[in-house]
């Protein structure tokens, strides 16, 4: 018998294979897959309860930090390189300047509560460290890095004067909660910049602890935390701010780290992304749920006035406040020009601290959605440069609203001589906007920005006209 | 070389133009403010003086403002006002009444002069009318809000001006008082005549309610200078309104009279301009859109809820369900940056690039010879592109002037994701999927059959939760009904419309709506209802009549009204009742909200065939009548129907006092795969399934019991026989065998494969036989495979609703790519079998075909029962018994080729729609394709219970597999007599 019992199996592969060949290779489900975004993100690590590990007690932070140290030995170096512990960017030239000088809050100004000279105490609650206290603090000793502010639950931590931690603070718990920061550790500086909640930024506020889809896409939606994007190794976070960094930073986010070809259907809109960044879109407005403050007048300040912490304070002057920010728009190529302290000022015009670079004739430039910071901040009359109050320390404005003394008071922490004559100039500080993302469904249309009365003012930003009729940028 | 000359030409022309321009404005004024920063923006209009209708500037006058004078000093506004069909609104072919689809039989005119339209109601009068309703005068009062001015309201019927006609003489200087309902002379001379008010479409923010109020008061000579009150330029003398009675704000002008340039502020129609007579729009994306009244004015909104607006639904401040779902816009090109303008752009205005006509000569390309930039202004034609309106008679010439979807949007380059791009596209109009729901409400019936307290009809709208429209309604919108409509290309394609039906009385004969103001006698005895109306409808007797109770239901209650109208002097009054349908062409959704689902389509609840509410009332029991078309419409004959018209493929379907329309898309023309299934197909199908099945089971049955029978009653048993294929080529040695010899041979403990159920005891002396070759058997199971697939996929296609998770389009491709794997071993087979000769066994040969067919057959309702052997041996040559042959010469010459060909017809729908068409269309192919599935599937369960017949059961599907077949030995019996 020549028959093969199995001729069967064979003849059916054959069979399904002849008619599913063509099948899989001709006909198309249309079904696409959505993308998942945490496939971009890198993933969580796994993570140790600590509470056994940080069995205290602990006499300060710094034991804390020590204790932190037997295991993570190198945590403390690493926290010294960056940023958060240096308040510092590394010397950078800026344009028309002839030596690089550094930038951060350390040694350079805002136009919100103006400089942290003199004002260490108050404003070194922000810094990821212990006791930043004068001019003299120690950045070598490792036990001063601060751990808990970024991996402790703040509901169990909180930081005082000097960035020491706050009076009566359980660091036996503090330490045993320790985790991945989470929007709450990150949030409980960079959403309170500026003296409170949604003082600073106009993308980033308080709300953000707790988002719904239509207040930011990736938090709300997919529960993001900060720190799912502003990754990093050893502990240099990801991230660029206008406000101090003035280099084109290969760390920054962008959205393209995520977002990749094709990014939109519709080819027209691909094309805007050459001149246009995904924000000028896809953050059609800030300060979406809690107002953010878009002028500050120190000029009033001093004075015996109804106080409202949104439209007066005798420590700070007066301030306006704006709800759903519909942003400024400008090119910007990464880069900016800063303000440096004792740089000379003209108190007619308004006085950039930070200028973003890039007009339309610079390819690397787009248009960006920026908030704009205008203020009145004290100013020298006869040496023309901006003064830095000592507002916060000791004896400083907040204590006798006296800014002559104010004035002197700082002169040696600032080197800045006071004439004894000062005044009030206009200053404008811009903020990028880079949160509260917005899906499709509520990004800005055409019609937005070329309908009537659109958003862009295009002779100002170097177009003959709105370059839907009269052509993008060559 | 043209290419270079072109832009030459540009600003040849444009300094044509400035040169004309400069010429009047060097005329007028020389002190010219600075430049505007942004060159597209900037108002080009030059500075001009106020004239009125002497020709004088009205700061010396005091008077009205006349646009012809005023524009004409550099416009032809002659030329204007006598192209212009926004102005004509059919007085130039006043007279030809009735002759259009969906017209009255008491229509006087095509245009709004003239046809007479149940929304607005009011009828204007002929000369010579016993009853008037609404003459030239009051007509402008109560047309204004959709009239710009000019033709019928500056000149007679006859073509004279309206200021020349004696007052009092005709219709056309004559105006019902509305108390006591007699006619009272009107002196066009003193009212003045409403001039083409170019401010309405040219002038941003055009105060509209200013002119409308001018217009109510009777003082059209100020209907244009109205318009710009609250510009800064003109207010009412003492803030009274009385005729001519004007203040012009000197600040608006400079010395020599003109207005500043700051003042100037013409040009291109906005998109609120166009919607202050057309619809609702709304451009100004920091306000949320909103609005709680639809009237007139708000015509498109009203009829079908289209809105004109960028912004998105979401963003809108309308009590809209689900709103914050909406994030499409409300118009997706207003989104875009159109306005109407460009696509309603004037016809001859140059920058609308125009291709060369047809009538050029063959090497003509591009003709660039047309009107420049300074003619086009001096003389724009007020002819403005267009579509076709199912309600709209006026200007037919100009009907679908305008570029339709396709002129712009590229079919070919998009829509990949759709199958059948091409037959979508010719039977579905874009509108269909793009429009798939109106979010604004829209009228559904106006019921004038009955008045409510404030003389008003009964009005009920779709898309809303409940009756009355108001701040606070919920809108929940709707699905337009899909008909199909001819467009001019002749090809009839699927459109969404709105339907509003209308109930209300006509009287006399030939018939005429009554008009409003009898009607309103009959209601109404001074403020409150009459006491016999109240007595025919205040069912809870409170002395109020609500919408419910003003609803004729009885005949009692049409007794009562008909008394009283009749007793106004209306001869013989009764109820009528007509649907109307509202085209819809705007709104229009990008790809991610247009219709996209197959199913939404092909499915039993097809979006094609859904039906719409027409009305919650059937007023007097009348069912509204669907306008006629074609050579039964009322005044056929007159002029060809306009194709704009839609057909009525469906029925009006009587829901208690409710009626709903059922559109029938096989009526229409259209087989909807999935959905239009032919029910006496599927049963004749299933009959013959079921036939086939029942057939089979008795045979079984008694096989079973013959055999049952057989083993008991131990009847003779022949000798088992084993073959033994000795040269594995089909040859027939044989010898005896028994079972236990046959058993040791294959090694003991293995079963024999053919051992049977039953008859258990009755073995058939078989041998074995090396019946297919391998490529036969190939491609038997490979036919098997697509056959079945082929059932099973075109199933789903037939009634996808029953296989939810099928993914339609997928499996139409599946089916679609299996039907050609089909043909393709079909074709190969074809060819093995010519080839190789073997065709000639599936040729039955006449010569005793009948007497062994017969024999066949004979064996199978007798002969098999007592276990006789076949008739006809089965050889490797000759495998196929008669009855198989004349079987298989059915299913292989009519059943197959007729699935491929009906099947390919219905795959060509989508490349050769002629073909098809000739052949029958979709509506005779889909339902012969599928009976003929049916057929294939009661062949082959058939075929299948015939394998079994063999010497043992499962000896013909082993031979199919293993291609060797146990067959009876027939040591007596020859092969067929019609074997070779």
């Amino acid at each position: 018998m020549k028959q093969f019992r199995y001729l069967w199996v064979i003849g059916l592969v054959v069979t399904a294979l002849i008619i599913a060949v063509p099948v899989l290779l001709f006909a198309s489900s249309g079904n696409e897959a959505s993308p998942d975004p945490w496939a971009y993100v890198a993933p969580t690590p796994s993570h140790t309860n600590h509470a056994a590990l940080m069995a205290g007690p602990y006499a300060s932070g710094q034991e804390v930090t020590a204790a932190c140290l037997e295991c993570h030995e190198t945590a403390a170096q690493e926290m010294m390189q960056t940023t958060h512990w240096t308040w510092e960017s590394e010397p950078v030239l800026l344009p028309g300047r002839d030596e690089p000088v550094t930038i951060g809050k350390k040694n350079q100004i805002n136009n919100f509560c103006i400089g942290i000279q003199g004002n260490w105490t108050g404003c070194t609650k922000c810094h990821a460290g212990y006791g930043w206290s004068d001019a003299s603090y120690d950045f070598s000793e490792q036990t001063n890095v601060d751990c808990l502010v970024c991996h402790a639950d703040p509901g169990l931590y909180g930081k005082g004067e000097s960035g020491n931690p706050a009076e009566g603070a359980d660091l036996v718990a503090a330490a045993g909660s320790v985790r991945r920061p989470t929007r709450q550790n990150c949030g409980s500086c960079h959403f309170n910049g500026g003296g409170g909640n949604a003082v600073k930024h106009g993308d980033m506020d308080e709300s953000l602890y707790y988002p719904d889809e239509t207040l930011d896409v990736h938090m709300g939606r997919y529960d993001f935390e900060c720190v799912d994007c502003h990754a990093g190794d050893d502990h240099q976070i990801l991230g660029h701010s206008i406000s101090v960094s003035s280099e084109v930073k290969a760390s920054a986010v962008a959205c393209t780290d995520c977002h990749t070809e094709p990014i939109h259907a519709d080819a027209r809109i691909t094309a805007h992304t050459d001149a246009i960044a995904c924000q000028t879109c896809h953050i059609p407005e800030g300060a979406l749920r809690h107002a953010t403050k878009v002028d500050w007048d120190w000029s009033t300040a001093g004075q015996d006035l109804p106080e409202d912490p949104h439209v007066y304070l005798k420590i700070k002057g007066n301030f306006v406040y704006e709800h759903d920010y519909r942003p400024i728009y400008g090119w910007w190529n990464g880069a900016a020009d800063r303000y440096i302290v004792g740089d000379l000022i003209d108190p007619t015009q308004v006085t950039n601290i930070n200028t973003p670079l890039g007009d339309i004739s610079d390819a690397t430039a787009k248009i960006y959605p920026f908030k704009i910071h205008t203020a009145r901040q004290p100013y020298d009359v006869l040496n023309q440069y901006l003064l830095v109050p000592m507002t916060a320390g000791e004896g400083g404005f907040w204590d006798t609203f006296d800014w002559d003394s104010a004035f002197r008071l700082n002169e040696v922490n600032t080197g800045l001589a006071f004439s004894g004559e000062y005044g009030f100039a206009p200053t404008q500080m811009y903020w990028s906007m880079d949160h509260m993302v917005q899906p499709k469904e509520n990004a800005l249309q055409c019609y937005d920005c070329h309908g009537e009365n659109g958003r862009m003012d295009w002779e100002a930003l170097g177009y003959n006209g709105d370059p839907m009729e009269w052509g993008g940028r060559q | 070389m043209r290419n270079r000359r072109l832009p030459l030409l540009i600003v040849l022309a444009l300094i044509g133009v400035a040169l004309i321009w400069g010429g009047v404005a060097r005329a007028q004024d020389s002190a010219q403010t600075a430049p505007q920063p942004t060159p597209a923006a900037a108002p080009i209009h030059p500075v001009f003086p106020l004239l009125d209708d002497a020709g004088d500037n009205v700061l010396d006058s005091g008077r009205a403002i006349s646009t012809m004078t005023t524009c004409g000093g550099c416009h032809d506004t002659a030329f204007i006002a006598a192209n212009f069909y926004h102005a004509d609104a059919g007085l130039s072919t006043f007279g030809e009444g009735g002759a259009t689809a969906g017209g009255h039989a008491w229509d006087i005119g095509q245009g709004i002069f003239g046809r007479w339209n149940p929304i607005v109601y009011r009828l204007l009068s002929a000369e010579g009318d016993d009853v008037l309703d609404l003459t030239t005068p009051e007509w402008v009062q109560v047309w204004g809000a959709r009239h710009v001015g000019g033709g019928p309201a500056t000149t007679s019927r006859a073509g004279e001006p309206l200021v020349a006609l004696e007052p009092g003489a005709s219709v056309e200087t004559t105006i019902i008082d509305p108390q006591t309902g007699a006619a009272q002379p009107w002196d066009w001379t003193q009212s003045g005549v409403v001039e083409i008010n170019c401010f309405l479409c040219h002038w941003p923010n055009a105060n509209n309610e200013a002119r409308l109020a001018a217009l109510a008061d009777g003082r059209f000579a100020d209907a244009a200078t109205a318009t710009l009150e609250g510009s800064g330029i003109v207010v009412a003398a003492d803030g009274a309104a009385a005729a001519g009675n004007w203040d012009y704000q000197a600040e608006a002008f400079d010395e020599a009279g003109n207005l500043r340039r700051e003042y100037v502020r013409v040009g291109d129609p906005t998109v609120a301009n166009c919607g202050a007579c057309h619809g609702v729009t709304h451009n100004d994306l920091g306000t949320p859109l909103a609005f709680d009244t639809l009237t007139a004015g708000d015509w498109t909104t009203l009829t079908t809820g289209q809105v004109m607006s960028p912004q998105r639904i979401a963003a809108s401040g309308l009590n809209l369900a689900d709103k914050a779902t909406l994030s499409r816009s409300w118009d997706v090109h207003m989104e875009r940056v159109l306005d109407c303008t460009d696509c309603h752009y004037s016809l001859n205005n140059p920058v609308y690039y125009r291709e060369t006509g047809d009538d050029a000569p063959a090497h003509l390309d591009f003709d660039p010879r047309r009107i420049d930039l300074g003619e086009y202004v001096y003389r724009p034609l007020h002819q403005f592109a267009k579509g076709q309106s199912a309600q709209g008679a006026l200007a037919q010439d100009y009907d679908e002037t305008m570029r339709r979807c396709e002129s712009c949007h590229s079919v070919a380059r998009t829509h990949d994701w759709l199958p059948y791009k091409d037959r979508h596209m010719s039977a579905v109009a874009c509108e269909a999927c793009h429009t798939p729901r109106l979010y604004a409400p829209a009228l559904q019936s106006v019921d004038w059959t009955v008045l409510d307290a404030d003389g008003e009809p009964v009005r009920s709208y779709r898309g809303i939760e409940g009756e009355a429209l108001g701040a606070t309604t919920l809108i929940t919108g709707y699905e337009p009904v899909l008909l199909p409509r001819t467009d001019s290309d002749g090809a009839t394609r699927l459109m969404p419309y709105n339907l509003i039906s209308s109930w209300y009385w006509v009287y006399g004969d030939p018939a005429k709506p009554a008009p409003l103001r009898l009607l309103r006698a009959a209601y109404f005895d001074g403020e409150a209802y009459a006491p016999a109306i109240l007595a025919a409808f205040d069912a809870d007797g409170d002395g109020q009549l609500t919408t419910a109770e003003l609803n004729i239901t009885t005949d009692a209650q049409t007794a009562a009204v008909a008394g009283r109208l009749a007793a106004l002097g209306l001869a013989d009054p009764r109820i009528a009742g007509e649907v109307q349908p509202y085209g819809i062409n705007h709104g229009t959704a990008t790809d991610e909200w247009a219709t996209k689902e197959c199913r939404d389509c092909h499915g039993s609840d097809s979006r094609l065939a859904a039906t719409i509410t027409l009305s919650d009332r059937t007023p007097g029991g009348v069912v509204p009548a669907l306008p006629v078309v074609g050579a039964g419409q009322v005044g056929a004959g007159l002029r060809p129907a306009p194709t704009s018209a839609p057909t009525w493929p469906g029925e009006v379907i009587a829901d208690g006092s409710a009626l709903r329309y059922a559109p029938d898309t096989a009526a229409a023309g259209l087989y909807v795969l999935g959905h239009n299934a032919v029910d006496l197909i599927d049963w004749l199908g299933i009959l013959m399934v079921l036939g086939v099945l029942v057939g089979i089971f008795v045979h079984a049955g008694l096989r079973f019991r013959a055999a049952r029978r057989a083993s008991r009653g131990g009847s003779e048993t022949r000798p088992y026989i084993q073959v033994e294929d000795e040269d594995g080529r089909g040859g027939s040695q044989t010898r005896p065998y028994t079972r236990a010899e046959d058993e040791a041979s294959r090694g003991g403990s293995q079963t024999r494969p053919y051992t049977r159920p039953y008859p258990a005891d009755a073995p058939v002396a078989t041998h074995q036989v090396y019946m297919y070759d391998v490529y036969e058997r190939l491609w038997h199971w490979l036919q098997t495979a697509a056959i079945l697939l082929l059932l099973f996929t075109g199933l789903i296609i037939h009634k996808p609703d029953k296989f939810g998770v099928f993914s339609f389009s997928y499996v139409v491709q599946v089916h679609n790519i299996l039907a050609l794997l089909l043909v393709l071993n079909a074709g190969l087979s074809l060819l093995y079998h010519l080839a190789s000769g073997e065709i000639r066994q599936y040729i039955p040969r006449p010569r005793g075909f009948f007497d062994d067919a017969f024999k066949q057959a004979l064996y199978y309702v007798r002969g098999i029962f007592s276990r006789e052997p076949h008739p006809f041996a089965k050889t490797r040559d000759r495998k196929l018994n008669p009855l198989q042959q004349i079987t298989y010469v059915m299913v292989l010459n009519v059943l197959l080729p007729a699935q491929i060909i009906t099947g390919a017809l219905m795959w060509g729908a989508q490349r050769w729609p002629d073909v098809t068409a000739a052949l029958g269309g979709l509506t005779w192919l889909g339902p012969l394709h599928t009976l003929v599935a049916w057929s294939f599937a009661a062949f082959i369960i058939l075929h299948v219970y015939l394998t079994t017949t063999g010497p043992t059961p499962t000896a013909g599907i082993r031979a199919m597999i293993g291609g060797y077949e146990d067959v009876e030995v027939h040591e007596t019996q020859p092969a067929a007599t019609t074997a070779d």
